[in-house]
């Protein structure tokens, strides 16, 4: 065998995965859910906007490399993620139509959103074999770069602290740290499925870099659309500085925390597992309204 | 002085360019990307989701331990229709759902009237219902939603149990006014503690009540065999009496039941399904999901919550009438896709495109 350095994984209790029946309620929720913060909620706001369609979207790749999978308890974890993130994504999407009967609606937005998943990344019409296996790989191995991400803002929702001080809306506290915590709890998953099905660095580091670039345009754009669509005249503009700011004053994550987390993703012994607290997300779980209330 | 003239021209083109930008962009978030021609999110449509907000405007006691609730919506609106059979999920004040049979007038559309009986070793949801459910509580609901029609036809056989009768209630008055013929074998452990005793006794003399204390456990077998052999069976009531009736009619003949096993509910009777692109038919029996009896045939089949929530193992029908038991799919999906984790099949043999 070479001797590369190989990820390393952080001993921690193998917990069992399962998706669970959520319920939350958004009548009383107003467009604004941050009290005078506008742009932070809408940069949070983003989520909706991406999740419904992306999420599906993992659903999708990985019901296709179920097959793939020689390892049982892997599989068995890819199982409790699937349904995990199906859920995310339904839960996201029914804020949809609340934003819009508050006099913004996301459509023009998530249109795109979808092409871009079913569409652009979808299956293409590719023979069997080699080329489809190759989309295939290059799908996974995105979704593990994804990951990285929702686990660092799941990690970082729990610990926001500030946003509770700030009074922000308690039932989209509870979505978002629900979500939060089932990424944080399932966060080694993709990571795992992706070096059991290739592993391959030279595509971890191009995935990476699609992922992140991605994430930027349709971060940015995300921000600026729901600051230019809100009905209320006095929001402003999304900027740039405007993130960095509300990044230092804890009410998103900070500039410096996100640039760090990009060599993380690329050294060549990162496992999930060394980031996050699977204990804090388990407790957060035990107790959230939105996650204990379907049944 | 070219210098600046270039400086100058570069600068207006940028500026022009920002502009056209922005335009595009204003109209376009996420331009140059195009829009999906139907678009999938946002549409709002998850069935567990859709929740109405209704207050309890009234509680009887029809007969010992049973209440009943008249529920209307908090702004006097009309409510969603709804046929005999169906039921709602009742969203507790601590959280806890609960199914119950709708068992008022569908032509009603100002209210919907609920009875529950309070189960002493139950699982907390009735005696929540009994204690915190007064006049004036509001309370979320789902639905309604119907995974006991009625099906259209001239003879009609209802056994019900207890507080079983909800359900049943409805479709003897559809059935009556339809002019279709129908007898009802109604038992309980008391007249006193057997819900609706008076509205059944007026809907005609083919009706036997039998109370428990009075006249011992209804006989089943001689019921059965003494109705029209073509009429639809409907049961509803303890599991062991809907055993009994579908032991009594034999293998040739399913009833149509009513179970309130909330989230995974497996059992029932055995099928087939047919695997047409696999080319495989197997047995799925009545202990036995058709998840895992597919499982078994093919071990990549997706699936995850295993309770009819997270949509992950739908699949297609391409023939047989389906026992819906998921609380995800909406109507359209219904009527050619299943969640093969809890739902059945209500006839002999489905077939998936699988
Ligand atoms: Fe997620
Ligand atoms: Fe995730």
């Amino acid at each position: 065998m070479s001797n590369t350095p190989q990820p390393a994984p952080v001993a921690e209790e193998r917990i069992e995965l399962k998706a669970r029946n959520v319920s939350f309620e958004w009548e009383k929720t107003p467009l604004h859910w941050i009290p005078g913060d506008p742009f932070t909620g809408h940069t949070i706001n983003v989520l909706h906007l991406l999740l419904p369609a992306g999420e599906r979207w993992f659903v999708h790749v990985y019901k296709q490399v179920l097959p793939y999978i020689t390892d049982d308890r892997l599989r068995e974890d890819v199982i409790g993620f699937i349904g995990q993130e199906a859920m995310h994504s339904a839960a996201h999407d029914d804020v949809l139509p609340h934003l819009k009967k508050l006099g913004l609606d996301p459509t023009p937005y998530t249109a795109q959103v979808d092409w871009l998943f079913e569409k652009l990344l979808g299956d293409r019409t590719l023979p069997p074999g080699r080329a489809r296996q190759w989309w295939l790989m290059e799908r996974v191995a995105t979704i593990a770069a994804i990951e990285h991400y929702t686990a660092f803002l799941g990690n970082w929702i729990l610990n926001a602290e500030t946003l509770d001080r700030r009074g922000a809306d308690p039932m989209m506290l509870d979505l978002l740290r629900w979500h939060g915590a089932e990424e944080v709890e399932h966060r080694s998953v993709a990571f795992e499925l992706f070096m059991h099905v290739d592993g391959g660095y030279r595509r971890r580091v191009r995935t990476w870099a699609t992922a992140f670039t991605a994430l930027a345009f349709l971060w940015q754009r995300g921000a600026r659309f729901f600051m230019d669509n809100d009905p209320t005249p006095t929001v402003g503009k999304a900027s740039l500085g405007a993130f960095y700011r509300a990044g230092k004053k804890g009410m998103l994550p900070s500039t410096p925390s996100m640039l760090k987390s990009i060599p993380r993703y690329l050294s060549r012994t990162y496992h999930p597992s060394q980031e996050g607290s699977t204990a804090q997300a388990v407790a957060y779980l035990a107790s959230s309204p939105g996650a204990n209330g379907g049944r | 002085m070219r210098r600046a003239t270039t400086f100058a021209l570069a600068a207006g083109a940028a500026l022009l360019t920002r502009r056209a930008l922005r335009r595009r962009i204003a109209a376009s978030p996420l331009w140059p990307m195009p829009a999906l021609e139907e678009p999938v999110s946002g549409r709002g449509a998850r069935r567990s989701t859709i929740t109405l907000k209704l207050t309890v405007t009234e509680r009887t006691e029809p007969a010992e331990g049973v209440v009943r609730l008249r529920l209307e919506a908090l702004d006097g609106s009309e409510l969603p229709s709804w046929e005999p059979g169906a039921h709602l999920d009742l969203v507790l004040p601590s959280g806890l759902v609960r199914q119950y049979s709708l068992c008022g007038d569908p032509a009603d559309r100002a209210s919907y009237t609920v009875a529950t009986r309070l189960i002493e070793d139950g699982r907390g949801g009735s005696r929540e219902v009994h204690e915190q459910l007064q006049e004036a509580v509001e309370l979320s609901v789902r639905g309604p939603r119907n995974r006991f029609p009625l099906v259209a036809g001239t003879s009609y056989v209802f056994v019900a149990g207890g507080i079983g009768i909800t359900p049943i209630l409805p479709m003897l008055t559809a059935v009556e006014a339809s002019g279709a013929d129908w007898r009802l074998l109604y038992g309980g452990r008391s007249r006193a503690t057997m819900p609706f005793l008076d509205e059944i006794e007026k809907l005609g003399g083919r009706v036997t009540v039998v109370p428990e204390d009075e006249c011992g456990l209804p006989d089943l077998a001689s019921f059965l065999t003494n109705s029209p052999s073509g009429a639809a069976v409907y049961c509803c009531g303890p599991d062991p009496l809907m055993d009994a009736v579908t032991a009594a009619l034999g293998p040739g003949r399913t009833p149509h039941l009513e179970r309130f096993a909330p989230g995974a509910a497996p059992a029932g009777a055995a099928f087939e399904v047919e695997l047409r692109r696999s080319g495989r038919t197997l047995a799925v029996p009545a202990d036995k999901s058709l998840l895992a009896a597919v499982r078994e045939e093919l071990p990549g089949v997706s699936y995850s919550c295993e309770q009819g929530f997270c949509g992950t193992c739908q699949q297609r029908v391409l023939e047989g009438e389906i026992d819906h038991r998921d609380e995800l799919l909406t109507d359209a999906e219904r009527d050619n896709s299943m969640l093969i984790c809890v739902s059945r099949c209500l006839g002999k043999k489905l077939v998936l495109d699988l």
